[in-house]
């Protein structure tokens, strides 16, 4: 947990991120980013359009490989970038844009890449009946409408609610780190605390949570750290007690050029 | 340098290139007759109009698999035409409506109907040809020899300096629709749709219509191929054009196109054709059988498309 | 009441094809005056069905992932010939292993380039099309393989030819065989589950941990290797075969699948849809060969259809999804 005086644990990072870049041709999404993220803490990830926030997330989910430099979990390189490691390494990931199959029912979204099965013969089939319970108890709970069948297709939904589908996924399937892109998408004043004070808790059991958002002012008053990114830099790593969630909106519309007060600025 | 490297049709510039030294290194006493040359000149030229009409729509991620059986129905169309006794003039300018209607068909299936082009041409591709069987009876008479003789079908189907008039015509279309494509706005538009449709139609594309007339061009020159044909070989069978919807994709991807819409010359769709057409005589004139030829256009379409997609995504990652 | 109709043809792609299937069953066999329904008749056209059917079952788990395979004809081409080709010399069990390997092969090899090289699915099997659509010709240099006396004797090669059970065709019982095991396959299984991920979306099924390139690689294989049975089916049937076993089988097969359901955009097939579609088109084609109707009418009431049933099915899926 990053202490609130400034200074930061002598723990080993869980997620350490270390002079990655990433480019697209001649497009530089991500310059010589470096950033540790330890469990139990919540971490604000902060910038404006465009700033490199949801790359740096890709690239730690697995979903693209860094052109350059290296990413540890649990202090251990990771050399192969695909998703399906980072799920097994414990990341859970709500993203902006993808999640969702909208030709599948509710139920069989939850469980896609993690089927509960049955066998037959040896054979293994979708063990129907749990597919449905567990989905259902599960997405009544976090208040979808008791008119959603799970067995729906999901292109039913609206956009809150496939919002609201998509953090009862990442949060019931929780394991050791949660990443939240923009969660508070398409949700009610209401539906947004809720998510917030998911946050919290998630982090109180001792998960790590990476939190991006625009909002500099609602993430401030919840998380432990903000990191500031921008142009696919980071330009500010504070506690967050070491700086006014004014001062740091001051910084991102700056685009970077005001020096942070606190301990650390790239 | 890195300019011409980057152009989409270099490899077959490349290819063509090292086929024409190759054949006449190997085989220069056929390859060099005017005859064997004229004959290239003649068949590049039907399949490459009908792949430059396919180069249209596969620049704006389309594809029209009709143009076989568009080929067909209008070259029949001509011909029949023709042995009724209507002029020359008229049974041409008849079959190229007809040739366009298609295109109109095609376009609109697409557009309102919002259907897949794969599919729309794919019914395209079996109604007309089965078009043809029906209102044929399998009995297909060519075009006369009176109607032969006459100045327009001399002007597709004849020559001059002994060159085929169909090459000629090919490079004088190829080289308008070059130019179009290029140069004009309209030609910019059908990039621009091809590269990035949401984009193109948020900067003030008339999609529809550059969709519209992609179609209505694939369809036009695949007439326009049929006429070359028939007023220069005026024999023909009711299977007229069965199977060149393939030929022509694969001319059009050899020649450097690229499925995913936006890239693309004109040039390379002609060279592709060349480049098929050429091979495919030699390995007559060697004595290959013709099961070796389609064998090598299949090879010919992996190798290039793995060069190619391999390339395209280098190129974006360095 | 829009919603029930709504949630019965979003569950039931394959609803306009069967509806279909029914009425012009229907109609066939009035106009006929039944003989469209005669057993000879029936025997014949489930036969052909069931041929066409094993080919489009494979095109259909293809389209699902959002890929297509246009090289399916040649493959039971090669398949058929492997098969008549090699029995007299190895016998039936091992000829059809052989055709069997074939098809696997070379669905492997469109499942490379497709799904580890990322080449559109169009073009690699447009270029394996042609690869082995020459193969063909040329290992078959213009005759034709042939069941030898001694072949037909054996029990394999009556197993998935000329016998039958009941009057059934052993062709059609494979095909009922090979649907049962898809169907189970895609709708009740995690694979299944991921295929039509894939085709729903591949980006979020790769987020989720799906293996896009391992499951587009199978369905491949898949793909070859029902066509190659599909070509086996058809050989022992007829007793023969020739370089053009095959070709143009593919767009037959796509038009089946289409018909039956299948969105060519991936996530959304339906096998059943896909047999009532293979058997619309060649009860159509029975129709117009037992009217003494010129049978060229058969491929242009094909290209009707399947513009028609496209055009239907969209429609539908748009009134049922409009909230």
């Amino acid at each position: 947990m990053a202490k609130t005086d400034g200074t930061t644990d002598s723990r080993q990072p869980l997620i350490s991120i270390r002079n990655v870049c990433l480019s697209y041709g001649n497009f530089q999404a991500l310059t010589d980013v470096s950033v540790d993220f330890y469990q139990g803490e919540m971490v604000g990830l902060v910038g404006d359009n465009g700033a490199g926030k949801t790359t740096l997330i890709r690239i730690i989910s697995g979903i693209i490989p860094p052109t350059s430099g290296e990413v540890y979990f649990d202090g251990e390189r990771i050399t192969k970038f695909y998703p399906k490691k980072a799920i097994d390494l414990g990341l859970e990931c709500i993203q902006q844009t993808i999640g969702i199959c909208d030709n599948l029912s509710v139920a069989r979204n939850y469980f896609l890449g993690r089927e509960p099965t049955k066998r037959f013969f040896g054979v293994p089939f979708l063990d129907k009946k749990k597919i449905r319970d567990a989905s259902a108890k599960v997405v009544h709970d976090f208040g979808l409408r008791d008119t959603v069948d799970v067995d729906d297709e999901i292109a039913l939904l609206s956009g809150g609610e496939k919002q609201t589908f998509k953090i009862a996924r990442a949060v019931t399937f929780r394991n050791r780190v949660i990443i939240m892109d923009e969660p508070t998408n398409h949700l009610s004043v209401r539906e947004r605390a809720h998510v917030n004070e998911l946050a919290v808790q998630l982090k109180q059991q001792g998960l790590l949570v990476i939190y991006i958002t625009h909002d500099i002012f609602q993430i401030h008053r919840i998380a432990d750290r903000i990191v500031i990114m921008e142009n696919g830099r980071k330009v500010t790593d504070v506690p967050r007690d070491a700086m006014s969630a004014e001062a740091l909106e001051e910084i991102i519309r700056d685009g970077g050029r005001t020096p942070a007060k606190g301990v650390k600025s790239a | 340098m890195r300019k011409l490297l980057r152009r989409t049709d270099i490899g077959i510039i490349i290819g063509c290139i090292f086929v024409f030294a190759l054949f006449s290194v190997w085989n220069p006493q056929q390859w060099f007759d005017w005859g064997t040359l004229s004959n290239i000149g003649q068949y590049t030229a039907i399949l490459g109009l009908l792949a430059i009409g396919q180069t249209f729509v596969i620049l704006i991620r389309e594809i029209d698999l009709s143009v076989g059986s568009v080929y067909g129905i209008v070259g029949i169309t001509f011909a029949g035409l023709e042995n009724s006794n209507i002029s020359v003039l008229l049974s041409f300018i008849l079959a190229m409506l007809l040739a366009v209607l298609i295109g109109l068909i095609n376009a609109v299936l697409v557009i309102r109907g919002k259907l897949s082009s794969m599919i729309v041409t794919l019914g395209g591709l079996f109604f007309y040809r089965g078009l043809v069987y029906v209102t044929t009876h399998g009995a297909i008479t060519g075009v006369p020899q009176a109607a032969r003789e006459n100045w327009l079908a001399q002007l597709f189907g004849g020559h001059w300096l002994r060159i085929e008039n169909g090459f000629l015509l090919l490079l004088l279309l190829g080289f308008l629709c070059a130019v179009t494509l290029y140069q004009t706005r309209l030609g910019n538009h059908l990039l621009a749709l091809g590269g990035d449709p949401a984009s193109a139609e948020s900067q003030g594309v008339p999609v529809n219509r550059v969709r519209t007339l992609a179609f209505c061009l694939c369809s036009f020159f695949a007439g326009l191929s049929a006429i070359v044909t028939l007023t220069n070989e005026p024999e023909t069978n009711v299977s007229l054009g069965t199977g060149m919807e393939l030929e022509s994709i694969a001319a059009v991807v050899v020649g450097g196109t690229l499925l995913t819409g936006g890239r693309g010359t004109i040039l390379g769709t002609i060279l592709g054709a060349f480049f098929f057409t050429a091979v495919r005589s030699e390995m007559i004139a060697l004595g290959a059988p013709p099961s070796w030829y389609i064998s090598f256009v299949g090879i010919a379409l992996l190798v290039v498309v793995t060069i190619n997609t391999l390339l395209a995504k280098r190129l974006k990652t360095t | 009441m829009r919603q029930f109709i709504g949630s019965i043809v979003r569950r039931h792609p394959e609803g306009v094809t069967i509806s279909m299937v029914v009425l012009i069953s229907l109609a066939f066999a009035v106009i006929t005056q039944g003989s469209w329904l005669s057993v000879g008749n029936m025997q014949s056209l489930s036969q052909l069905t069931a041929v066409l059917a094993i080919m489009a079952f494979g095109e259909a788990i293809v389209i699902a992932t959002g890929e297509i395979d246009i090289s399916v004809g040649s493959v039971s081409g090669i398949g058929a010939l492997a098969f008549l080709g090699l029995a007299p010399v190895v016998g039936s069990g091992l000829a059809l292993l052989g055709a069997l390997a074939c098809g696997i092969l070379i669905g492997a090899m469109n499942g490379v380039f497709v799904a580890l090289l990322g080449l559109p699915s169009l073009l690699v099997t447009l270029g394996t099309l042609f690869l082995f659509q020459g193969i063909g010709y040329a290992v078959t240099s213009g005759f034709s393989f042939a069941a030898t006396n001694s072949v037909r004797q054996q029990w394999i090669y009556n197993a998935v030819g000329n016998s039958g059970v009941a009057g059934v065709n052993a062709g059609v019982i494979w095909a009922l065989v090979v649907l049962v095991v898809l169907q189970l396959v895609v709708f009740e299984t995690p694979v299944g589950n991921r295929i039509l991920a894939v085709g729903g979306d591949a980006a979020s099924s790769f987020s989720r941990g799906v293996n896009v390139t391992k499951i587009k690689f199978g369905v491949f294989v898949v793909s070859g290797l029902l066509a190659a049975f599909a070509g086996v089916l058809d050989a022992a049937f007829i007793g023969y075969a020739d370089g053009s076993f095959g070709a143009t089988m593919e767009l037959s097969a796509i038009a089946a699948a289409v018909l039956g359901g299948c969105h060519l955009t991936g996530g959304r097939i339906s096998l059943i849809g896909t047999l009532f579609g293979a058997f619309v088109l060649c009860g159509i084609q029975s129709f117009l060969i037992l009217l003494g109707v010129q049978p060229q009418w058969y491929i242009l009431v094909v290209g009707l259809i399947v513009v028609l049933a496209s055009l239907a099915d969209r429609t539908l899926t748009r009134f049922a999804t409009k909230q």
